[in-house]
């Protein structure tokens, strides 16, 4: 080891003296703490980014464990605290959001009505009022300040907007906020057709003074106030981030409910062979690492996933186009994202970037997508493969003589 | 065999989203389609100042138009509200949103509404119920999943863009088409403190640590998700490896059973 190296800036920032509006140094004084910026040292940089491991010279610019390395080592470390938690105990009015939160999990949209809420909320000392039922801890991390569930089991979309109705007339709420999504939105409008009041739907900008949103098929762009009742546009909105909120049940008393004209109604699972690329919920992708073809349509057939493919793939014909993932493919909402012998070129992590979850099956440990990944494997994917399907049909195997006692739930989990 | 249903389709005046030129609006001639896979005897609504492209849904497949003349200023519902009251239609078809005017798709509502009609949102396909005036009704929902419903009839039904494909344009039926122009009722849109200027687009949302950083930087935080730093398996015999990309698929929730 060579000797330490020295930094005259730094040695002479050590003696400025405090509280000058111009830079003033005592040189006779002790050196007080560390001062100015780091000074860098490119040798080292160069010597943190080395890849080990690997006989030709490779570097890792994007510097990630160097920029740690080279921090101020004098820079006492920052208290980790937990985010502050925030009380309105006496609001000034409410804001009510109602997420649509299928199954109880708020989605990112969600989460963005919630911020949009607050932003609402806080300008004029209010608090949020949410209106589903959530996880408290959640909510609290979303920003809510109040939670009241509407008391409303299965589909049927005009009790919640009576619910909706009666909780407005009941509260002394200024705004309501529901998201543009298909079923936010469509109770936006029957509650907006209930209480006869304007909606502003479609929000694509949102401050305290102004709501902007796309009209004459975005050829005009209407402008107003925040009116009472809106409805938020996806990505137009920050979600909260920072502090935690306190997320109190409140008690109100619902009037009954008639039943609606909807006489039934069953969920019918997406079939993920039929469903489109971009609208799938699980994609498993095969890239250029994959020469099986044959293991990789029954695994995504075991999934119950949709194909997709990268754009070498679909180059060479082994893939439809339809199924090219990517920015000059398709960009996908897919929940889970499984890619088998893909590297992840950015035209390629593009169409991934709104993926929750990767998980990527590569030879190559430096890979991108192996990086991106939420669980990498790095393996053979034609050994893998294999492996899975054994796995699966043993899965299967097991559940059905589990459930072969009732008829109706063999069948179901065959469909499994 | 029972008698044909009475089915009516609001039209609007739509305009093309690149063009801006005036034409039909794509989910309201797949209504026609779903009304004809019906078997309906089936009437178009329009409310609205003469229009030469309103006649082109007849070319769809629908046979008979009623037009409704109103003014520019004039708002439709009440001229809708008239006519649907004389025309006693089993079934409303509206697309979900028009395409070129206020865009806020509280129509198809405020006249359900008025009307005490149930209103079922995003249909991709529609059947004759078990029993007579009901309807089954096949609702699109986000990530291609499908829920079905049975309704009592009359109802109002919007329609999804996943819905069948419209019929082709043909010159020829849009001639046969019947347009029957009545007057409607003028009734003037109330004044809202709604300020109206050039569209500008907005910026969409992407990640904060995009700010101020370098170009690399952006690009990783564009094509990252924010969760990062997952586990990493080195090597691991495959029998290990399929279990835990099992377990990892399982614990998502994106893997049923
Ligand atoms: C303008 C433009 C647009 C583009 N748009 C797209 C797009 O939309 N979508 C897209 O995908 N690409 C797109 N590309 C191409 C992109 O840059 C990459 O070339 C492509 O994504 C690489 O595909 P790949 O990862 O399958 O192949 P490769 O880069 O060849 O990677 C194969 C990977 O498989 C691994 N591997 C090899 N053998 C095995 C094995 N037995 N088991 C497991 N892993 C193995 C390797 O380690 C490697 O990481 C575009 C390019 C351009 C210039």
């Amino acid at each position: 080891m060579s000797r330490l190296r020295r930094d005259p800036r730094s040695e002479r920032s050590r003696h400025r003296v405090e509280g000058a509006a111009r830079p003033r140094f005592d040189l006779a004084a002790a050196p007080s703490g560390l001062h100015g910026r780091a000074r860098r040292d490119p040798r080292a940089e160069f010597r943190l980014a080395q890849v080990p491991g690997t006989a030709r010279l490779r570097l890792d610019r994007t510097q990630r464990v160097a920029a740690l390395d080279l921090a101020p080592a004098a820079r006492a470390p920052e208290p980790q605290a937990g985010p502050r938690l925030v009380a309105i105990p006496e609001p000034a009015f409410l804001v009510a959001a109602v997420p649509d939160a299928p199954g109880g999990r708020l989605t990112p949209h969600d989460r963005q009505l919630l911020g949009a809420a607050r932003l609402l909320a806080d300008a004029g000392g209010g608090a949020v009022l949410v209106l589903a039922g959530a996880p408290a801890d959640e909510l609290a991390r979303a920003g809510a300040d109040r939670v009241l569930a509407l008391p409303v089991t299965g589909y049927d979309p005009e009790a919640r907007a009576m619910a909706l109705q009666a909780v407005l007339a009941g509260l002394d709420i200024r705004h309501v906020l529901l998201p543009e999504s298909p079923e936010g939105g469509d109770l936006a409008r029957r509650l907006a057709a209930l209480t006869g009041e304007p909606l502003f739907a479609g929000a694509e900008s949102l401050t305290a003074r102004a709501v902007t949103r796309p009209a004459a098929g975005r050829r005009t762009e209407q402008r107003m106030v925040p009116p009472r009742l809106l409805t938020l546009a996806a990505d137009a909105a920050a979600a909260h981030a920072g502090t935690l909120h306190e997320a109190l049940e409140v008690a109100f008393a619902f009037p009954p409910l008639p039943p609606g004209a909807i006489l039934s109604a069953d969920d019918v699972p997406a079939d993920p062979s039929r469903v489109p690329l971009a609208e799938a919920d699980f994609v498993v992708s095969a890239g250029n690492g994959i020469t099986d073809f044959a293991s990789f349509h029954d695994l995504v057939e075991a999934l119950h996933a949709t194909p997709g493919a990268s754009r070498v793939v679909c180059d060479a014909g082994l893939m439809p186009r339809a199924a090219q993932v990517g920015a000059s493919g398709t960009v996908l909402e897919a929940r889970c994202y499984f890619a088998l012998g893909i590297a992840g070129a950015p035209q390629h992590l593009q169409g991934v970037a709104r993926c929750e979850h990767v998980v990527a099956v590569n030879t190559d440990l430096h890979a991108a997508m192996i990086e991106r990944a939420g669980l990498a494997v790095v393996a053979d994917a034609q050994k893998v493969m294999p492996a899975l399907l054994s796995l699966l049909a043993e899965k299967a195997a097991d559940a059905e003589t589990h459930d072969a006692g009732a008829g109706e739930s063999e069948a179901e989990a065959v469909d499994a | 065999m029972r008698e044909p249903m009475n089915v009516a389709v609001l039209l609007s005046a739509g305009h093309h989203p690149v063009s801006g030129r005036a034409c039909p609006v794509p989910v309201e001639m797949q209504a026609i389609g779903l009304g004809n896979a019906l078997g309906a005897e089936m009437t178009g609504l329009h409310a609205g100042p003469a229009s030469e492209t309103i006649a082109d849904a007849l070319g769809h497949g629908l046979a008979r138009l009623v037009h409704l003349k109103i003014g520019e200023a004039d708002d439709p519902l009440a001229s809708l509200i008239a006519a649907l009251g004389t025309e006693k239609s089993a079934l409303v078809l509206a697309g979900r949103v028009g395409q070129g005017g206020e865009d806020s798709g509280l129509l198809p509502y405020a006249l359900a509404r008025a009307l005490g009609l149930p209103v079922v949102p995003d249909a991709s396909a529609l059947r004759e119920g078990p029993e007579p005036s009901t309807l089954l009704v096949e609702q699109a929902l986000p990530r291609g999943a499908r829920r079905r419903l049975m309704v009592r009839l009359p109802a109002l039904v919007t329609v999804h863009p996943a819905a069948p494909a419209p019929l082709p344009f043909a010159y020829a039926a849009r001639r046969r088409g019947v347009v029957e122009e009545r007057a409607g009722i003028a009734s003037p849109r109330g004044e809202r403190a709604i300020e109206e200027r050039a569209y500008r687009p907005r910026p969409k949302l992407i990640a904060k640590s995009a700010a101020g950083a370098s170009a690399a930087e952006r690009l990783k935080a564009a094509t990252e998700a924010a969760s990062g730093g997952g586990r990493v398996l080195v090597d691991p015999p495959p029998e290990e490896a399929a279990r835990e990309i099992l377990a990892h698929l399982r614990d998502i929730g994106v893997l049923r059973g």
